[in-house]
């Protein structure tokens, strides 16, 4: 008898799954889906770990080592637990200009967690990011995607009231 | 001065709503091209000199006219717009995206039904967030309206507009490597030929166009080819948006007939801050070594701007004053290349790391006379040697800087170590 290969736990809800499949349906080739797939993965896990990408691949007929690559690859994705808040700071040349090592120092007596990490609670973390399009606002700074312009001690301050 | 994509910012603040756009007379030109034979819209933008405006300056009627056609190679084609503007010193889609998600998606539909596109997509990076829900919300407006969907306008042409967000990586905005994100890959560059033109999308004709170079189009339709290239130079037509930052009194979006000269762009946006002296201009993005004073009267477009040894790029100009030091901008720039290397090139993945930490052991007092020297031999190891333009641009920033600014290297450096 053929050994039956016993059923992944999915790291997913029925409702995500559900999501998920809908990624392979939304464009006219199954894995034109597979960023956005991941990026409501990375959304909801605020990180996309093997296992979830193992089950994304189990979804979309690819192998492991294909999606991990890509997972691996592109810098939303991330290996580590994001804060619910990922806060981003730009350093491209015109916010570098205009001060982002400051705002980075800021940033990390602000929310008392080095870049990279979130905070005891969850509710933040911080990173320096490649040029965000956003140099008349220099220096640029984002919560989530979401463009919330010029890094002040003051914008920065005002971070810790924001809900998600 | 003339303005396209611009025109009604100040004075329509609700332009990015269907109705107001129409009110001005949007859709009017997509209304216009679907009556026209699709050779003869395609004759229109050939005859504009548009060039494409996402840093590469490929004329864009030579561009379309590549796809094979339907009878030699049947089956679909596609239209792309590259909304992954990630160059450091670029923001001009970020602000057309929200000033004007419908010229673009006008624009769009044109293109799309010059190559026959039924599924076109536009590819935006993920950190336009509200520029995404924007697009969103326009192009469910505009299938309300008929505009997008099947049987547009009473024509008989049917095209979709999908949109589909990047994961962070800046190499993701090189079309070919725009293309593999797309089929859910690491964004590693093709070696063309094939063009994607030729085999793009899942091995499909392809036609990747930027957000400014599409949006261009329904002017060109409304007011004839012709009319746009005299708006311009003999060789590049219309106007160029140019994202302006850095050391200048107004950083913004300012709109400009292409070729016009380096000092009236300074002059609009208020001149070098505090009236301190200019130490040089990055035209297109950090990616190409910066103009110097002498530059001031040259006129900005593409094949001038070449010719003085630099690239017009994408228009992401900026301003460096003489606080500036081209040792810290150059590691700035050469960090950033690092980190959005693909991999791929030996070259390109050895070479960034080694540059990057080359000028860090300047920038730490370490530097040895033949650092300077090793600096610009890595980068001219690299360009050429690769794949795609990001590992060309390591060499050239490199050299751009070192030849520029010798005095700013020769500082940081200590005779023995």
């Amino acid at each position: 008898m053929t050994p039956t290969k016993a059923p992944v736990q999915s790291p997913f809800s029925a409702e995500q799954e559900k999501t998920l499949l809908a990624w392979t349906k939304e464009y006219p080739y199954t894995n034109l889906g597979l960023i956005e797939a991941l990026r409501s993965v990375q959304d909801w896990h605020r990180q996309v770990e093997p296992a979830a990408a193992a089950r994304v691949a189990e979804i979309f007929g690819l192998p492991f080592n294909h999606v991990w690559g890509v997972v691996t690859f592109f810098p939303t994705f991330t290996q580590w637990r994001t804060g619910a808040q990922r806060v981003g700071v730009c350093h491209g040349l015109s916010c570098f200009l205009a001060g982002s090592n400051k705002a980075e120092k800021c940033l990390e007596k602000t929310l008392g967690v080095p870049k990279k990490r979130a905070t005891a609670d969850g509710k933040f973390s911080w990173e320096a990011m490649e040029c965000l399009g956003a140099c008349e606002q220099a220096p640029a700074l984002q919560v989530n995607e979401r463009l919330i312009g010029k890094a002040t001690e003051e914008s920065i301050s005002q971070l810790k009231d924001m809900k998600r | 001065m003339t303005k396209i994509l611009t025109k009604y910012f100040d004075a329509e603040p609700k332009l990015h709503e269907l109705e107001t756009y129409r009110k001005l007379g949007g859709y009017e030109a997509l209304k216009r091209a679907l009556g026209m034979e699709r050779s003869a819209v395609l004759e229109e933008v050939k005859k504009s000199n548009l060039r494409g405006l996402g840093g590469a300056g490929f004329p864009t009627g030579l561009k379309w006219s590549t796809v094979p056609p339907e009878d030699k190679v049947p089956g679909p084609r596609y239209v792309v717009v590259n909304a992954d503007e990630s160059e450091p010193g670029c923001f001009k889609d970020r602000i057309l995206l929200t000033r004007a998600p419908h010229q673009l998606i006008e624009g769009l539909l044109i293109a799309s039904y010059v190559i026959g596109s039924k599924d076109s997509f536009i590819f935006i990076r993920g950190e336009y967030q509200n520029q995404h829900d924007i697009l969103g919300k326009a192009i469910a407006e505009a299938e309300q309206a008929g505009l997008i969907g099947n049987n547009i306008l009473g024509s008989g042409f049917n095209c979709r507009i999908l949109l589909m967000r990047g994961a962070g990586a800046y190499i993701s905005g090189l079309d070919t490597a725009l293309l593999e994100t797309m089929e859910g890959k690491k964004a590693w560059p093709r070696q063309p030929p094939p063009f994607p033109t030729v085999s793009g999308l899942m091995g499909r004709p392809t036609v990747v166009n930027n957000v400014e170079t599409l949006s261009m189009l329904p002017f060109i339709v409304n007011e004839g080819g012709a009319a746009f290239a005299k708006i311009g130079v003999p060789r590049s037509g219309g106007t160029i948006v140019f994202s302006i930052s850095g050391h200048v009194e107004k950083p913004g979006l300012y709109e400009f007939p292409m070729g016009v000269k380096l000092r009236d762009a300074l002059a609009a946006c208020g001149g070098v801050k505090g009236g301190r002296k200019l130490k040089g201009v990055i035209p297109g993005g950090t990616s190409m070594p910066p103009l110097m004073e002498k530059d001031l009267d040259l006129a900005l477009d593409f094949d001038s701007v070449r010719a003085a040894g630099t690239f017009l790029g994408a228009g992401g100009m900026i301003v460096l004053d003489e606080t500036a030091d081209a040792v810290e901008v150059a590691h700035n720039i050469e960090r950033f290349l690092t980190h959005e290397s693909c991999g791929q090139c030996t070259p390109c993945r050895e070479g960034s790391n080694w540059s990057e930490r080359i000028l860090e052991r300047l920038l730490e007092g370490k530097g040895q006379p033949q650092d300077v020297v090793n600096l610009a031999r890595v980068g001219e190891n690299i360009t050429g040697k690769v794949i795609c333009a990001l590992g060309d641009t390591i060499g050239m920033v490199l050299k751009g800087y070192i030849d520029r600014y010798p005095d700013d290297f020769k500082k940081r450096v200590t005779p023995h170590g």
